[in-house]
C-alpha cells in the first residue's frame, strides 16, 4: 500500500509521542537485541530519565560485557540530543574518564543531532563506536565497576 | 512471528498474575516462558534455564536497559505480559569465543503491530459496504465512505497493477458482464440519454454486451489495449489520407464526440458527483484544452468505414503523445459505448472510483438507488464483495481514515467482523431504511450547516436507532460508525463548503495543539481527512496507518 507517504513525513512528532513510542519499542524488544533501553521512573510524566544497556560487540575487548548507560531527555528532546553518560566504567575515546559522560564533540551522532534520531540510534551507534579501530583494543577497566 | 499471540496475562482465575514473557538471545533463539510476574528474578532464571541451554547462574537478563538483579521481582522492574527480556550469557572466567549470547529480536516486537493490521484489514471489509448502504443517497456515491476519491484515483492511476487486480475481481467482472445494470447506470444520466437518443448507433453499441466485455478485456490487459490503440491509430491515418476522409472524420467528431464530451464535462465544475462522466473524462477534457492536437482529436469519432458495431476500432488521438495516452483510453471508449467508459477509463484514471462516481451520479435520485439495490446483479456484486476479504483489504488500503477509525474502535471492528451483522445490514429492508435515513439526514444537514461536526455526529447517532436499525443497539458504536461514515462523504463535504475548517474543528485543533502538534495547517488537514476525529487525526499525523 502506498499510503504512508500522504500523512506523516513532514509532521513534527511531539516530544511525548516520540518518547512513548520509544518506550514501547524498548519494552517490546528492539533491533538485533544488542542494545536495550527503558525508562527509569515509570511515574515521571516527563519521561526524562532513561537507562540503556549495550552488549559489547564481538571480537573486541568489549565482548561479553554489558555496559549500562544513563540517558537524560530534557524537555527540548528530541530537538536537542539527550545527555548520555556511561554508568559502567569504560575506556573509550568519546567518553570522559572522570564521569562517563559521552562527549558530544567527539561523538558524531550527538554533534550532528537530528530530530529523527532516537535513543536506540545512540546506543547502536555507541556500540559501533566500541568496535571501531581506535576503541576495540583499548585496555578496559575491570568489569562491574561504575563511574 | 506467532510468539506474541498466546498471552495469558489476563487469566482471571490464576492466583497470581501469570504472564507470557518473551526471551531473546543473540544466537537467533527466541522463546516464551510462562511466569508469575511477582516471581523473583532468580526463580525466573530457573524457569528460563529449562527452555534454553544457559544455566541460571550464567544468565544475565536485561530488560528496558536494566540488568535484572536476582533478589528483585520481575514486577519491580515493570515487566508485563508480552514484554521482551534479553538474555545474555555471562562471561565465564576465561574468555571463550561464544561468551556473549546477545539477545535477539523478540517475537513480541512485531506481534502487537502485526496483530492490528490484519484485523483492521478484515475490519475494513465491511466498511465500503456500509458506505454502499448509507452513503448511497449523497454525492459521494457508492463507495462514498472513501473520503478522498482524488487521492485514490491518483494512486490507482499510478499503480496499474492494482487497477488490474481490481478489474479482475469477480465482483467487478460480474458487474461488467451485466449489460442491463450498466445500461441502467448510463441511462440515468440525462446528458447521456440525450446523446444516445440522437445517435441510434450508440444505442446499438450500448446494447451489445460483447462490446462491453471486449473493452473490459482490453482494460485488464495492457497488451491488448496497446494493440488496439495501435490499430485504431493506423486505421485513422488511412482514413485521413483518403480524399473525403478528413471531412468524414470531422463530421463524425461533430456528431458524436463533441456532444459526448459536452455531456461528460458539463457540470463537472459544479458538482462532479452530479455528472458521473465528468469525473471519468475530466482528465481528457483537460488534455484537450491544453494540447493543441486538433486534427488528431477531431478524428476521434468512430471509424466511418466500419461505422456500426466495431467500436473498438474507433480511431484515436495519437496514443503515443506524452501523458495523454491515459486520457485517450477514455476517449476511445466514449465513442464506443459509454458503458465501456468504466473499464477503459480505468486506465486513464481509476476504474473503481470511476465506477463510484458513475453510480454516485445516479444516486441523487433515490429511486435509482432502489432500482440498483434491487437489481440482482448489484446484489450479487455486493455479496461477492462482502465475501471477498481481499477486495476489501485493497479498498481499505486506499483509505487511511477508515483504517485508523477501525484501529481506534476495536468494538467497531468486532462488529464488522460479525457475519450476522453484515447480513442484516445487507438485507434490502435495512438498506432502504438507511437510504431514507440518509435522505432525512441530508435535509437536516442543509438546515443545520452551522452545526459543528460533533453535533452533526450526534444527530446521526440519534436518528439511526430511531430509524429502526434496531438490531445494532449500541449507541456508541453507531455514533462511531456514522461519525466515520460522515467522515467519508456526508457531513464533511456538507460542512466544508460553508464553514472554514478552522472554525469547524476549533476544539479538536486546540486538543491537537495541547498534545504538541504545532503545525496548524497539518492539523487541519488531518482533521478534515478524519472529519474531526482527534484520535484518527493523531494516528494520521504520526503516520501510523497500521501497516
Amino acid at each position: 500500500m502506498t499510503l504512508g507517504s500522504s500523512g506523516g513525513s513532514s509532521v513534527v512528532v511531539p516530544r511525548n509521542f516520540r518518547l512513548l513510542e520509544e518506550l514501547e519499542r524498548g519494552e517490546k524488544g528492539i533491533g538485533d537485541g544488542s542494545v536495550s533501553y527503558g525508562m527509569d521512573d515509570a511515574d515521571d510524566i516527563f519521561m526524562r530519565s532513561w537507562t540503556g544497556t549495550i552488549i559489547g560487540p564481538h571480537n573486541t575487548v568489549h565482548e561479553g560485557r554489558i555496559y549500562q548507560l544513563k540517558l537524560f531527555c530534557d524537555k527540548d528532546y528530541p530537538d536537542k540530543p539527550p545527555t548520555v553518560r556511561f554508568h559502567s566504567r569504560i575506556n573509550m575515546n568519546c567518553v570522559s574518564h572522570d564521569n562517563g559522560m559521552v562527549d558530544p564533540k567527539k561523538f558524531g551522532l550527538l554533534a550532528n543531532w537530528q530530530r529523527e534520531y532516537s535513543m536506540e540510534d545512540i546506543l547502536t551507534q555507541l556500540r559501533k563506536e566500541m568496535a571501531s579501530a581506535q576503541n576495540r583494543k583499548l585496555v578496559q577497566p575491570p568489569e562491574g565497576t561504575f563511574f | 512471528m506467532g510468539g506474541g499471540e498466546g498471552v495469558s496475562g489476563d487469566e482471571s482465575g490464576a492466583p497470581a498474575a501469570v504472564a507470557t514473557v518473551h526471551i531473546r538471545c543473540s544466537n537467533g533463539n527466541k522463546f516464551s516462558v510462562q511466569t508469575e510476574l511477582d516471581a523473583t528474578v532468580r526463580a525466573f532464571k530457573t524457569t528460563v534455564a529449562t527452555s534454553c541451554d544457559v544455566p541460571a547462574e550464567q544468565q544475565r537478563l536485561i530488560y528496558k536497559g536494566r540488568i535484572l538483579k536476582d533478589e528483585q521481582t520481575l514486577s519491580s522492574y515493570g515487566v508485563e505480559a508480552d514484554h521482551t527480556i534479553h538474555l545474555v550469557r555471562a562471561s565465564p572466567p576465561m574468555t571463550s569465543p561464544n561468551t556473549t549470547t546477545t539477545a535477539s529480536q523478540g517475537a513480541a516486537a512485531q506481534a502487537p503491530n502485526s496483530g492490528s493490521s490484519p484485523a483492521a484489514g478484515t475490519g475494513g471489509f465491511l466498511f465500503p459496504g456500509l458506505g454502499l448502504n448509507s452513503q448511497g443517497s449523497n454525492n459521494s456515491g457508492l463507495f462514498g465512505s472513501l473520503p478522498d476519491l482524488d487521492m485514490m484515483q491518483q494512486q490507482l492511476s499510478q499503480n496499474p497493477g492494482m487497477m488490474r487486480d481490481i478489474m479482475n475481481t469477480p465482483a467487478i467482472q460480474s458487474l461488467m458482464n451485466n449489460p442491463d445494470l450498466m445500461r441502467n447506470i448510463i441511462m440515468n444520466n440525462p446528458q447521456m440519454r440525450d446523446i444516445i437518443d440522437r445517435n441510434p448507433d450508440l444505442a446499438h453499441i450500448l446494447n451489445d454486451p460483447s462490446i462491453l466485455r471486449q473493452t473490459l478485456e482490453a482494460a485488464r490487459n495492457p497488451e491488448l489495449m496497446r494493440e488496439m490503440m495501435r490499430n485504431t491509430d493506423r486505421a485513422m491515418s488511412n482514413i485521413e489520407s483518403s480524399p473525403e476522409g478528413f471531412n468524414m472524420l470531422r463530421r463524425m467528431y461533430e456528431t458524436v464526440q463533441e456532444p459526448f464530451l459536452n455531456a461528460t464535462t458539463m457540470g463537472g465544475d459544479a458538482d462532479s458527483g452530479a455528472n458521473p462522466f465528468a469525473a471519468l473524462f475530466g482528465n481528457q477534457a483537460g488534455n484537450r484544452a491544453g494540447t493543441n492536437q486538433a486534427p488528431n482529436t477531431e478524428s476521434t469519432g468512430s471509424n466511418p468505414a466500419s461505422a456500426s458495431p466495431a467500436p473498438n476500432t474507433n480511431p484515436l488521438p495519437n496514443p503515443w503523445s506524452t501523458n495523454t495516452g491515459a486520457a485517450q483510453t477514455g476517449t476511445r471508449s466514449t465513442t464506443g459505448s459509454e458503458t465501456r467508459g468504466t473499464p477503459a477509463g480505468g486506465l486513464g484514471g481509476a476504474g473503481m472510483p470511476d465506477l463510484t462516481s458513475l453510480l454516485g451520479g445516479g444516486m441523487p435520485d433515490p429511486s435509482h438507488f432502489n432500482q440498483l439495490l434491487q437489481n440482482p446483479a448489484m446484489m450479487q456484486m455486493m455479496q461477492n464483495m462482502m465475501s471477498d476479504p481481499q477486495t476489501f483489504n485493497q479498498l481499505l488500503g486506499f483509505n487511511p481514515t477508515l483504517r485508523s477509525l477501525l484501529d481506534t474502535n476495536p468494538q467497531l471492528r468486532d462488529m464488522i467482523q460479525n457475519p450476522d451483522f453484515i447480513r442484516q445490514l445487507m438485507s434490502p429492508e435495512t438498506m432502504q431504511q438507511i437510504l431514507s435515513l440518509q435522505q432525512s439526514l441530508q435535509g437536516l444537514a442543509q438546515l443545520g450547516r452551522q452545526q459543528s461536526g460533533q453535533e452533526q455526529n450526534q444527530t446521526d447517532s440519534g436518528a439511526v436507532p430511531g430509524a429502526g436499525l434496531g438490531s445494532n443497539a449500541n449507541l456508541e458504536l453507531l455514533r462511531n460508525l456514522f461519525g466515520g461514515l460522515g467522515a467519508g462523504g456526508f457531513s464533511a463535504p456538507a460542512n466544508q463548503s460553508n464553514v472554514p475548517p478552522e472554525e469547524l474543528y476549533a476544539t479538536q485543533l486546540t486538543q491537537l495543539q495541547e498534545m504538541g502538534f504545532i503545525d496548524a495547517q497539518e492539523n487541519i488537514r488531518a482533521l478534515i481527512a478524519t472529519s474531526g476525529n482527534v484520535h484518527a487525526a493523531v494516528e494520521r499525523l504520526l503516520g501510523n496507518f497500521g501497516l
